[in-house]
């Protein structure tokens, strides 16, 4: 099994170099004259006046915690959508209570209104 | 191609591959092949930037790029060019490492998830039995390249643009896992080679007809998850200027848009693979082609005519649809496509329990 | 041989990171030093043959819980010195778990030292073994109890993420898909007949 993960090590390790040979490149060949105006970041014609990382919106949160919890309930989906053949009609019925559960868990949230933006 | 080497090189040339252990021929002969396939997603990539401004041309009532070689096809190499030789704008209020780091993160993911993609009955690069898991694994990592570059350019608009694409990232990464669910109940394996062996057999096999929906979902998804129009608010040039990138310049621009193109190919790859038989051809079992007809055997033609067709999709929706507002993505994301998926995922469940369908293959 | 190798060079990467998530200064770059890390684990798991959870490890915690640790390190905009002098505060505390679990680990080397298990680790599994199927074979069945608690877990999780982040700002204006597609030419437009005036 082992040997099949090879290439995708290599593989891996070629894109990085691609990545890192493209970008060496460009400092290579891309030379310029650098000034403090050039350099600074990019706002609509004034200088900037405060940090740029501000708070924002705890709704996004919100959103990263429940793509969390989907993604796990992806991950339990797998494995049985792969052996449906061999867990027959109990492991159907098994699924069956963990959607309904999650279900449950997906009205509420969309109840509350937490899939709203505004 | 034996016949175009001279003996001289071709006898110890052989003897020496002879001489060489399993492993570092295994090693050789996958380099090899991995460098190949990079070079060619590349040269993908490229030509894929022109027949976008073609196509996009076209459907405007215009010509589109026409002036560098015949037909205006020099016209990618010209753009390498010209990004290669400008320069990279580094903000002086940057986070240099991460600046530099980011596009690294996102093109590796668009390039690796090759990997595991049957190009042709014979040859996949890595075939692994969790390939379906991986792609899923390495499109969930694509997203850090857009954080910490909103993140480390330390502008407004890049930050923005960043926590936009982040959370549409997310959203509609799910309704896709949710998707690979119902073609993994289909195919009954996550290696994607089976996938594509289990719809042999014409047409009529292909899961495009009894997963539709899940189709569907996939690949708008696809489309959002790789912020092209119409869901690129992350870029949006009206509001944000261009989003996370807005101080990318020269090759470190070139960097992300290489990654962005490189998986709108990679979408539709996999849309292909897993709704519309991958290599094989539509005219499986067609006799009337005659008996040896090319036109009916499964090869890697018939991969790229149907992601070239793919392609040509995503810029079609982008010469057609206005951006959608962002409430409105997050809504088509959550409140459309994950309970569509969720609904299929559990009518596929009951078909295979009852027998129906190509999923018939349950033990009671 | 080939495999040691690699099991060496990857653990080796791995201690590197998991130093870099607790020296780095800034907390960006420790999240980053994390990630790697997890990605280092996921090498290690993948070289004991643990396919399936090698991949999910990278699905969900590279792919969805640091997003999450990067979206709040990135918005608590936070000062490193304040973090320098939390650091000896709770020194003594780190210093006590960490001990801990020393404990506990070398508890659980000797046991199943003991016992004799791992002495004569893993067994390659034979061609065409899909690790993920024989997960779900068992999880689905045997272990179904656990599974179903599973579930409601993420229940909890849903209900405890939404009342902790849940804010709803007063004075919204929302758009309404159902009414907007429900509205009659009617409700909105009146049309009245009248004779035409002529202007005197």
């Amino acid at each position: 099994m082992l040997q099949n993960y090879i290439p995708v090590l290599i593989f891996l390790g070629i894109a990085t170099a691609i990545g890192l040979l493209l970008m060496g490149l460009g400092f290579l060949f891309g030379r310029g004259q650098k000034d403090s105006e050039k350099l600074s970041p990019y706002e609509c014609g004034f200088e900037p006046f405060e940090d740029s990382r501000m708070k924002f919106d705890v709704r996004y949160y919100l959103v990263a915690i429940l793509f969390i919890i989907f993604d796990l309930e992806i991950a339990f989906l797998f494995p049985w959508a792969v052996s449906l053949d061999v867990i027959g009609g109990f492991g159907l019925a098994a699924m069956g209570i963990f959607l309904a559960v999650l279900v449950v868990g997906f009205i509420y949230e969309w109840k509350k209104g937490a899939l709203e933006w505004d | 191609m034996t016949a175009l080497i001279p003996d001289f090189v071709m006898l110890p040339w052989m003897a020496f591959w002879e001489g060489l252990p399993p492993l570092m021929q295994l090693l050789f002969s996958k380099t090899t092949l991995i460098v190949f396939v990079t070079v060619c997603i590349i040269l993908t990539v490229a030509f894929t930037t022109y027949f976008e401004r073609k196509v996009i041309g076209y459907m405007q009532g215009r010509i589109g790029p026409n002036r560098v070689g015949p037909l205006g096809l020099g016209q990618p190499f010209a753009d390498v060019i010209k990004l290669l030789i400008k320069e990279i704008v580094v903000p002086q209020k940057s986070n240099r490492f991460l600046f530099i780091i980011a596009p690294l993160l996102s093109i590796v993911p668009a390039l690796a998830t090759w990997a595991v993609i049957p190009l042709n009955p014979t040859t996949v690069i890595a075939d692994i039995n969790a390939g379906l898991l991986y792609v899923l694994a390495l499109t969930s990592v694509g997203v850090y390249g857009v954080i910490l570059a909103g993140w480390a350019t330390n502008s407004k608009y890049a930050f923005l643009g960043a926590m936009r694409s982040a959370a549409q990232i997310v959203a509609y990464e799910i309704a896709m896992g949710f998707a690979l669910v119902g073609v993994l109940m289909a195919g009954g394996s996550l290696n994607l080679g089976d996938i594509t062996r289990a719809q042999a057999g014409g047409v009529s096999h292909w899961f495009i007809l009894p997963l539709l929906p899940l189709f569907l979902v996939y690949f708008i998804s696809g489309v959002a998850e790789t912020n092209r129009a119409p869901f690129d608010v992350a870029e949006g040039e009206s509001e944000i200027v261009a989003g996370f990138h807005v101080e990318y310049s020269g090759v470190a621009f070139a960097v992300f848009f290489l990654a962005e193109y490189a998986n709108m190919v990679l979408i539709s790859a996999l849309t292909s693979i897993f709704f519309l038989g991958g290599w094989a051809s539509p005219f499986e079992g067609w006799t009337f082609l005659g008996a040896e007809s090319l036109l009916r055997e499964p090869s890697f033609f018939w991969l790229a005519v149907k992601i070239a067709f793919f392609i040509f999709v995503f810029f079609w929706l982008r010469a057609t649809f206005p951006r959608y507002r962002y409430d409105q993505i997050m809504r088509l994301g959550w409140k459309v496509f994950i309970p569509i998926t969720i609904v299929w995922i559990a009518v596929e469940g009951v078909m295979a329990w009852l027998r129906i369908g190509p999923w018939s293959g349950m033990a009671g | 041989m080939f495999h040691a190798i690699l099991f060496y060079s990857f653990a080796a990467i791995l201690v590197v990171a998991a130093l870099g998530v607790i020296f780095a200064r800034n907390p960006v770059h420790a999240v980053m030093f994390l990630v790697l890390a997890f990605f280092q684990s996921a090498v290690l798991w993948l070289l004991a043959e643990a396919e399936f959870l090698a991949i999910v490890l990278v699905l969900v915690y590279v792919g969805a819980v640091m997003v999450l640790f990067l979206f709040v390190v990135m918005m608590l905009d936070v000062e490193v010195e304040e973090i320098r002098g939390g650091y000896t505060r709770y020194a003594p505390l780190g210093i006590v778990i960490a001990g801990l679990m020393v404990v506990e680990l070398a508890q659980v080397i000797w046991l199943r030292g003991k016992e004799g298990f791992a002495v004569d680790g893993f067994r390659p599994t034979p061609e065409g073994y899909s690790n993920t199927e024989a997960l779900g074979s068992v999880l689905y069945t045997e272990h179904v109890y656990a599974f179903e608690i599973a579930a409601v877990i993420l229940l909890l999780a849903i209900v405890a993420a939404i009342s902790l982040t849940m804010r709803r700002r007063p004075g919204l204006k929302q758009q309404d898909i159902a009414s907007q597609v429900a509205v009659r030419a009617q409700d909105r437009v009146r049309i009245v007949k009248m004779a035409s005036e002529k202007p005197e």
